[in-house]
């Protein structure tokens, strides 16, 4: 735990023990989502599925460095993962992304995987509205992750043809936002 | 339509095996089944029970969440929905 951080983030009015609730809720969204989406990128095949498959891809590994870059943060803050996994899988922030009924339904995956992501969006704004201006640690790392998560709320919502694209898909590494606080 | 006082409908805060109940502009939400409203709260901050008509104002979502989620009955007197909400 670093005492003085969390001090001064009590100290400019933050109930330091429900944000660092939100982040554990929030790191359990990334690794379950994680997971989910491990099952979502075996099943993205066929013509159609194969070409999700890429984005996919590149939004699990993100979100997986978004688990890894909001663990430090909550202990940081004196918080702790809890000791079972299936009561972090419970207490999630965003519900679980489960696979579509009917698998090569490539248009209900991706309703499922831009779902996600908009939980997601929905939930690190909420944080950096929270943190904005008193915990610039928190901060930061949630405006990362957040720039990262309307990445892929937009991909997968321009694959579903909801309107035309600004995007293309990620080239070079991955979390070209948050990857600062995984080094 | 049941008509629920504050105290009637406090007691559908989630907790202990309680339905989760919760009201937004007059009508009163059945949420129990709700992965997001486990054990009456939602996102850490919010709890069944009460009338979150104001604080779903601050929410990073409408109340259009709250469509999918059977309406069990309305609220008495506060936050009728063709009542002008407070200035
Ligand atoms: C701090 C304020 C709040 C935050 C951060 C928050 C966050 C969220 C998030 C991230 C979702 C998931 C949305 C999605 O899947 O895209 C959600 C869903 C929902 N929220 Fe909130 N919310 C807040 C306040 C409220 C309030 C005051 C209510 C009052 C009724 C409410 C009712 C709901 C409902 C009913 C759902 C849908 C649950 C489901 O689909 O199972 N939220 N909220
Ligand atoms: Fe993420
Ligand atoms: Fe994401």
């Amino acid at each position: 735990m670093a005492r003085v951080a969390r001090e001064m983030v009590e100290k400019a009015g933050i109930n330091v023990n429900q944000l660092v609730e939100l982040l554990v809720k929030n790191a359990a969204a990334e690794l379950t989502t994680y997971y989910y989406y491990t099952i979502l990128r075996c099943n993205l095949i066929g013509l159609e599925g194969e070409g999700v498959k890429e984005i996919a891809e590149a939004a699990r590994i993100e979100d997986r460095n978004h688990f890894e870059a909001l663990v430090p943060r909550i202990y940081e803050l004196g918080g702790k993962l809890p000791e079972d996994m299936k009561i972090f899988h419970d207490i999630s922030a965003c519900p679980p992304a489960k696979l579509p009924k009917d698998p090569t339904d490539i248009k209900a995956m991706l309703i499922v995987l831009v779902e996600a992501e908009r939980c997601a969006v929905r939930g690190y704004t909420h944080i950096c509205n929270m943190t904005a201006g008193k915990d610039h640690r928190t901060y930061d790392l949630s405006q990362a992750i957040l720039n990262e998560e309307i990445e892929h709320e937009s991909w997968f919502s321009e694959f579903l043809g909801e309107g035309p694209s600004g995007h293309f898909m990620r080239r070079g590494e991955t979390s070209p936002f948050v990857s600062k606080f995984l080094r | 339509m049941k008509e629920f006082t504050e105290e009637e409908l406090a007691q559908y805060d989630g907790k202990n095996g309680n339905l989760a109940y919760v009201s937004y502009k007059g009508k009163v939400y059945n949420v129990t089944g709700s992965f997001l409203w486990k054990e009456g709260t939602h996102q850490v901050f919010h709890r069944a029970g009460v009338d979150l008509t104001d604080a779903l104002e601050q929410a990073p979502h409408g109340g259009e969440v709250l469509d999918k989620f059977p309406v069990v009955g309305i609220l008495q007197d506060i936050h009728m929905p063709d009542m002008p909400s407070k200035p």
